[in-house]
């Protein structure tokens, strides 16, 4: 189903050749450890890129350039994929057999792609300061409207505080500080160094057969060369200090996130245990945390616990009425521990697993998630088709779930509340 | 049933009004494994006054969403989400404004999946302890909106706007009119609304579409249900009742949210022209490929997080904008001075059609969406009209109408702000 083609050493292009879309879609990513001192960059980078070319040279011209692409878009990807940071652009765009005859969208979009990556305008060696300028203000202010969600910024306060220490602990997109430190020229200079050291990770999902792909990308990228450095490999959590932390905010709501550590992580056979354990503890409306958290005690509104398989993090968060906290917290570690005691129904397994199955299943029928199953699959594990991964799933019994279940501890809390409640 | 051919967009549909008047279509997905059902009533949060058996209702702010939780309770305690379950399959609903929708998505067991949800939507049971209990969840469900500023704008944009239309009050109601909420009156909405001649079945997947209306046809029988009749919502003054309304709330930034308030467009193929055309204009006046935007981006006075479109639903029509700026109010008299541009130099044929092919060509790669394209084939429905008709509408557009439609729209009496400020500006530069 998917093809994997090395178009030079370090640059691999995954096609997923499909032509039941009407769409074909793209990711290009430079993948790099995840570290302070560049995770500012490189989340900054293809807003940069993507504010002009040299032949267009602003974002209208930009937008105009992709409306004449029948409306084809090319935004920034920045992902965390474990230890690693990404960095690049992913393109959607409509397949050629709605064009106007003889148009051929693949082709101009990857052209534009690679005026995008390879033709920003330049001023001393650096890019042009008034497009870096603008962008860092707008990644400012995308880092501290984190707390407009208020979902969102506890459980970033809580794996901040959980994984001090570790890449995991590093906000996705940097500090503030960092971001205000970043020059035109040193940004560039970044980019140069990226652009030859890291692995480029291409994925592709479309009609075209991957031969074509390939000829399209190498034609993209052509003229990039450099020595690819291999990347080290993915590590486990290490945590940080941990602890309780309240803090209060002018909210209606109160937020509690509670994180969980589990040696366990998508590169061990207790993977599939693990993420069963963790749809069955909270991943839906049949989970224990819904239907006794929610359904039988009426204490919240929305419920649920995930699991950061790259990394063996399980987190829980409930939005409750902060009188309720002691009781909230309570249920929620009560049926943890039913899940210990292996106190678990066989409805209660079958609907998990069956919830799993289904998504997998499911998996080929969007070019996103298609995109997103294997693109970070591969760099962080478990490297496996949703079919071979979910025969895994079908051979997971109750006692490994249960195992799996007494892996996990309580490590740090976060409670985000009104102030004068 | 019907089949229809759209070669443009590569897709057929098969649809028909069962005897029972509930309206089915299939949307076929060849060779894909997921399924997609909705089971959707042209009946939202703002049709809170309506005849039924010639009594006038008018029911609490927050009936249709708490309806919609509460119709997934069973007489004996069957617990629908976990039937769906035991099949590999999710349930879930939402209501809207103008809308409310239960779904629900599988791989396997689409018969006894559709067979449930056919089942529950049709089988209100409501008790008093059972309606008393959703209050701590919806509570909560407020609590959150509350705390969200996307809503809070929006939510205090429209009491800007409108002097009645009940589009002032929240979808989930408040606290306060939640609590009027009872048995009786859930019961009540279920009878009006719940009919089949007010509903749609829609489903896109791998499917026999025969079995789809064969299934609905046996749980619901011949008898002919229409809706029950909607009073209003209507609110035949254009100007707007205040300019501007600010508030403060936990965020980085000022938010903001900014209207032009316009005469609704009704039902049918005139009023989706019209539609179409307006999302067009809003397109032109502050889209991305327009001359606004790149003015506010490149002056820092917007962000990407900026913007607008054109929003209709029963007896509104609105051309907004919204996003965070630090400076919501150079935005507002931005936007102004643009229309007033607009309206004054005229859109050229070369551009429009580069408007016209970029909107064309993003619509046509969302129905690779199976939820927006579910969801399309049903709102669209409910204005008379079939959605996967957009192309040839689309091409008849021309600039003319476009404009008239912005100089319709755009007036200095009609337009108001919602403006949210950080609570705590210290930080602001």
């Amino acid at each position: 189903m998917i093809e994997t083609i090395m178009l030079s050493p370090g640059v691999t292009l995954r096609c997923c050749r499909d032509s039941r879309f009407k769409q074909g879609s793209f990711s290009v990513q430079l993948v790099a450890p995840m570290a302070e001192a560049t995770a500012a960059m490189n989340a900054l980078l293809p807003a940069v890129l993507l504010r002009g070319t040299a032949r267009c040279p602003d974002l209208r011209a930009v937008t105009r350039a992709l409306d004449d692409l029948y409306g084809a878009t090319l935004s920034p990807l920045v992902r965390r994929v474990g230890d690693y940071q990404t960095t690049g652009l992913y393109c959607g765009f409509m397949d050629d057999r709605f064009a106007l005859p003889g148009d051929q969208v693949f082709r101009r979009v990857t052209d534009f792609t690679r005026e995008v990556l390879l033709s920003s305008p330049l001023l001393d060696g650096g890019f042009l300061p008034e497009y870096v300028e603008g962008e860092k203000v707008n990644l400012i202010s995308t880092i501290e409207s984190e707390r407009n969600d208020k979902r969102a910024y506890a459980m970033s306060r809580l794996l901040e505080t959980m994984c001090r220490g570790d890449s995991f602990g590093i906000p996705r997109l940097g500090k503030r500080e960092q971001v205000e430190a970043i020059t035109a020229r040193g940004l560039r200079a970044h980019y140069e160094t990226i652009l030859r050291e890291s692995p480029l990770e291409l994925f592709y999902v479309g009609s075209a057969p991957a031969e074509e792909a390939a000829e399209h990308f190498q034609r993209m990228l052509a003229g990039i060369s450099g020595e690819r450095r291999p990347l080290p490999p993915q590590t486990g959590l290490t945590p940080g200090e941990g602890g309780d932390t309240v803090e209060t905010m002018d909210v209606a709501q109160g937020n509690l996130c509670m994180g969980f550590t589990t040696p366990i992580t998508n590169r061990d056979p207790q993977f599939p245990a693990m993420q069963l354990l963790n749809t069955l503890y909270g991943g839906g409306m049949t989970s224990k945390l819904f239907q006794n958290v929610r359904e039988k005690q009426s204490l919240c509104y929305s419920v649920s616990s995930g699991y950061y398989a790259a990394k063996g993090v399980m987190t829980v968060y409930a939005g409750i009425d902060p009188d309720t906290e002691r009781a909230a917290r309570e249920e929620i570690l009560g049926q943890l521990e039913a899940c210990r005691a292996g106190d678990i129904t066989p409805e209660e397994l079958t609907a998990a697993r069956e919830a799993l199955a289904s998504s997998l299943r499911a998996v080929h029928d969007s070019p996103g998630a298609i995109e997103s199953y294997y693109a970070t699959g591969a760099l962080s594990g478990p490297g496996l088709t949703p079919e071979a991964y979910l025969d895994k799933l079908n051979r997971v019994t109750l006692s490994d779930v249960t195992a799996a279940a007494n892996t996990l501890k309580l490590h740090t809390t976060f409670f985000l509340r009104g102030e004068c409640q | 049933m019907n089949v229809f051919h759209y070669p443009e967009l590569d897709e057929t549909l098969y649809r028909q009004a069962l005897e029972c008047g509930l309206t089915v279509c299939v949307a076929p997905r060849k060779g894909f494994t997921r399924k997609l059902c909705y089971l959707v009533t042209d009946y939202g949060s703002v049709h809170d006054r309506f005849t039924l058996e010639g009594q006038v209702c008018s029911i609490p702010a927050g009936s249709a969403h708490y309806l919609e939780h509460k119709l997934f309770d069973m007489p004996g305690g069957r617990d629908i989400s976990a039937e769906f379950a035991g099949l590999g399959a999710m349930v879930n609903a939402f209501t809207s404004y103008d809308m409310t929708a239960y779904y629900f998505t599988c791989t396997e067991h689409f018969e006894d999946c559709l067979r449930l949800l056919l089942d529950f939507v049709y089988t209100p049971y409501f008790t008093e302890e059972s309606v008393q209990k959703e209050r701590g969840i919806i509570d909560q469900e407020i609590g959150m909106n509350l705390d969200s500023p996307d809503t809070v704008v929006f939510e205090e944009l429209t009491r800007c706007l409108y002097r009645t239309h009940p589009i002032r009050e929240p979808i989930l109601g408040t606290r306060e009119s939640i609590r009027q909420i009872t048995p009786d009156t859930l019961y009540r909405i279920h009878r009006a609304f719940y009919t089949p001649g007010n509903m749609m079945l829609c489903v896109l997947g791998d499917v026999e579409p025969e079995t789809v209306a064969e299934l609905a046809r046996q749980r619901l029988g011949t008898e002919y249900r229409p809706g029950a009749q909607k009073l209003g919502p209507v609110e035949a003054d254009l100007t707007v009742p205040r300019q501007r309304v600010r508030g403060k709330i936990e965020v980085a930034m000022p938010t903001f949210c900014m209207a032009f308030k316009g005469s609704p467009f009704g039902r049918g193929e005139q009023a989706i022209r019209r539609e179409l055309a307006a999302e067009l204009a809003a397109e032109a006046l502050f889209g991305e490929s327009s001359e606004l935007y790149l003015r506010l981006y490149d002056a820092g006075l917007i962000d990407s997080s900026f913007g607008g479109g054109f929003e209709t639903l029963d007896g509104c029509a609105m051309l907004l904008c919204s996003g965070d700026s630090r400076d919501p109010e150079a935005v507002a008299r931005a936007v102004l001075e643009q229309a007033g541009k607009l309206l004054e130099q005229g859109i050229c044929q070369e551009d429009f059609l580069r408007l016209k092919r970029g909107s064309l060509g993003r619509r046509i790669r969302g129905l690779d969406s199976f939820d927006s394209t579910c969801f399309r084939l049903c709102a669209y429905h409910f204005s008379d009209f079939d959605y996967f008709r957009f192309p040839e509408v689309f091409r008849e557009i021309t600039p003319e109408e476009t404009l008239a439609l912005l100089r319709e729209t755009c007036t200095e009496e009609n337009w108001a702000i919602s403006i949210l400020e950080p609570i705590h500006q210290e930080e602001q530069p």
